[in-house]
Order: structure tokens, then sequence, then C-alpha cells
């Protein structure tokens, strides 16, 4: 990894903040409310690129397991990397790297590239989390597939649909 | 849209005891070899031990169980669905049957075997965080990170990466309330329309707050700058860790523990 400057450091740390602060707002939604986590992870991706989108996120991460209520439903604690729904949490990783990789070299503003890009960074946030549900709790993947991503996914696509917009007007900003 | 607040930041409660006194580094690796040898373990004898190793810390700690019992209610709803997806869900041996629901032998050891093992995790993580404050766990991830310097893992920038952003949490938050309210003031509407309109009005809210949390980024950086500040080559500590006889012996004492129940079990 290339060695971070002051201000790259400072805007890895804001995504981590907003990702945190993420977890404290919510929109009512049916059928389970809608927590803005995933928005920023995706933007994080989206915005710092591969490798310090991912980093943002892994600071996000630490600041849960240092005892900050920061993961979704103001848990905190390395527990909850390694329980149920840690999955999710490695997947933030992930997701931020890859979103980022695919961003890079991209110069077009093309929104249904940027939703394309959502779409595949919330599979892989899925993936993860689904795979780690299911084998801590002992269920089928179908199980896990049912409590773990179908309330959700309504809130999701929402997620990366306003992703795309706000990429698309601040893309400019950042660089 | 709701904003979560009176949420209290942090779990540290301060006690002067062995457990609070010990090293960071050494609870935060005891903790991570409770928790490998916790998914090794596969028989109810190996959690039981676990599951004393642990509550015998707990009371060395001097915390009060009340609190350790808060967080156990944020878990309670998840292992009572383990619990009972196994147990209704499982093909075996029938042991009890109300017309179609029927509790099987198997679906009872795994459901029961299953939730005593997330019980236990959560539990050591709490004491974890209960006994140990936010910095010092900084200092303790920082430390531990360090070693893997070699792979061009920046440990130093992670660790001051994580104090900015503790530092921006709560202003961000005050910020989103206060574009929030002014834009309701304007008529912006976040609460009705179908998902479309949803994702558009989360626009009006979101792009202020990245406009204004960018200036602030860049204003921390250039003050940053202005103090010379130049990453963590020869930068000395505040607080020093050591690690003394007391970390060396509970470190020793965790490792026999959890690497006999896990061979044994």
């Amino acid at each position: 990894m290339s060695k971070i400057n002051i201000r790259q450091m400072t805007l890895i740390s804001l995504f981590a903040a907003l990702t945190a602060v993420g977890a404290f707002l919510s929109l009512p939604l049916q059928p389970v409310p809608l927590s803005l986590q995933t928005l920023f992870t995706l933007l994080a991706g989206m915005m710092l690129g591969s490798a310090r989108g991912a980093l943002s996120q892994v600071i996000y991460v630490f600041l849960g397991v240092i005892g900050l209520p920061v993961f979704a439903g103001f848990k905190a604690g390395i527990g909850i990397l390694f329980g149920p729904s840690g999955g999710f949490l490695w997947g933030f990783i992930i997701c931020a790297f890859l979103v980022g990789k695919m961003m890079e070299g991209k110069r077009g503003e093309n929104i249904f590239y940027y939703f394309l890009v959502g779409l595949m960074g919330t599979i892989i946030i899925y993936i993860l989390g689904i795979a780690q549900l299911s084998l801590v709790l002992g269920i089928g993947i179908r199980r896990a597939i049912a409590i773990g991503i179908l309330p959700f996914l309504l809130g999701d696509i929402l997620k990366i649909i306003a992703a795309s917009f706000i990429t698309r007007k601040l893309k400019s900003i950042i660089e | 849209m709701k904003i979560s607040r009176n949420i209290s930041f942090g779990q540290y409660i301060p006690r002067d005891s062995l457990i609070h006194n010990l090293d960071p580094r050494v609870k935060i690796l005891s903790c991570l070899v409770m928790i490998i040898s916790l998914f090794l373990i596969t028989q109810f004898w190996g959690y039981l031990i676990l599951c004393s190793f642990t509550l015998g810390g707990i009371i060395i700690s001097q915390i009060h169980p009340k609190f350790i019992f808060q967080g156990l209610r944020n878990i309670l709803f998840i292992i009572i669905f383990t619990l009972i997806i196994h147990l209704f869900m499982t093909e075996g041996e029938v042991l009890y049957q109300v017309s179609f629901l029927k509790i099987t032998k198997e679906g009872l050891i795994n459901g029961l075997l299953i939730s005593f093992r997330l019980f236990i995790l959560i539990l050591v993580t709490y004491l974890l965080t209960l006994t140990t404050s936010p910095i010092s766990l900084t200092d303790g991830i920082e430390r531990l990170l360090s070693f893997f310097r070699f792979m061009g893992i920046p440990a130093h920038e992670i660790a001051m990466m994580m104090t900015i952003a503790l530092r921006f949490i709560p202003t961000l938050l005050e910020e989103t309330e206060k574009i929030m309210k002014a834009q309701i003031s304007r008529g912006a509407d976040f609460d009705s329309g179908n998902i479309f309109e949803r994702a558009k009005s989360l626009i009006p809210l979101l792009i202020p707050l990245f406009v204004n949390a960018f200036r602030r980024a860049d204003e921390l950086a250039i003050a940053m700058e202005a103090r010379c500040y130049r990453g963590g080559e020869g930068r000395t500590n505040y607080r020093e860790l050591k690690i003394r006889k007391t970390d060396i012996l509970t470190f020793a004492f965790t490792i026999i523990i959890t690497f006999v129940t896990s061979i044994m079990f």
C-alpha cells in the first residue's frame, strides 16, 4: 500500500465516522427500519477507491471492536465480528475494496454503471454475511437468506440508487 | 428519518482489578484465543469449562454482573431464535410432539450447544470491552498491528485515523440533525413516497452533509500539517505499554486452558 498523506488520512477517517453515523440514522421502512451504514460503505468505495475505501471500513470495524456502539442495532465488541452477523462486517471491507476497484479508471459519469457497481458490492456483502450466518448458527443457506437478506432487500436497493445519485454529484468535488 | 440519540458511548467501567490492569495486548489476544477455541470445541463439557473460566474472570474484574447481562440482552433474540429453529426443524429421534411441531433429540442438543457457544462468545468479548478503555484498546490494536508492518500495514496511521473518526462522529451526528431540520423547514419530506422518491429524498440531506464534512476533513488536514504531523516514525507515546509478570502468567494460563479444552473436547 502506498504511503497515505494527511489529507487522505482525514478523508478515510471521515468515511469511517460516516459509516458509524449511518448506524444511528434509520429510515422507517417496511418490514424492518433501514439503517444507512451500507450506503456509506458503497460511497467509501466509490469515492475513495479500493485500498483507501477498504481502510475506512477497517477503521469502522475497529471502532466497534474497541466498544463503541457503531454496529447495527448499537452493538459493539469483537464478539459481534465473530458472531452470527459478523460476516456482513467483513463484507463491508471487501465490498468497499471491490467497489473501489471497479470505479478506478472510470472517468465517465454513467449512473447505470454506478448502480451496477453498487449492486455487485451489495451482493458481496450478502455472500459473506449469509455464509457466516449459516455457519455460526448452524442453519441452512436458505433459512439464513430468509433472515439475513429478505427483510433488508428493498432498503438495500434504495441505498444503491441513492449512492449512485450521490456519487455522480460528488465525484467532481473530491477529485 | 430517525436519529437515535442518548446512546451511551463506550462500555468501559473503570475499576482497579487484576483484569483491568492487564496489558490490552494480552487481553485482546486472550480474547481471540478464546474465540478460536469456542469454534473448535464441539462438546458440552468444553463449553462449561470455558464458561466457568470466563465467569471467574468476571468475578475477578469486580464488575457487577448486571452490566454483563445488559450486554447479553442484545443477543438474546438471536439466541432464542436459533434455539427454536434447531428445536423444531431438525430431523431425528422425536422426543415430544404437538400436532405438526416436533422436538427432536438432535435438534435439542444442537440448539443448546450453539446457543451456549454464542452466549460465551458475547460474555468473553463483553469482559474485554467492559474492562478496557477504548483508548487503551486502540493502543493495543496499534501495537499488535505493528507486528505486521512488514506487510505494509500502516499500524500507527490506523490508530490515528480511529482517533480522528472518533472525534468526527458526534460532530457529524449534530450536523445531520441540523441539515435535516433545515431541509424539513424548506418542505423536504423524508418519510413518504415510493422507493425511488425515498432514495431521492436522501440527496438533499446527504449532499450538504458531505460537502460540509469534506470541508472539515480539509481543515483538519491543514491543522495537522501546520503542527508538523508527519506520521508514526520516531513518534513517542504518552502511555507506554509494558508487559509485566501478571500479563505473562495470565496469558499462559488462558493459552493452557483453551488449548487443553480444545484438544479434549
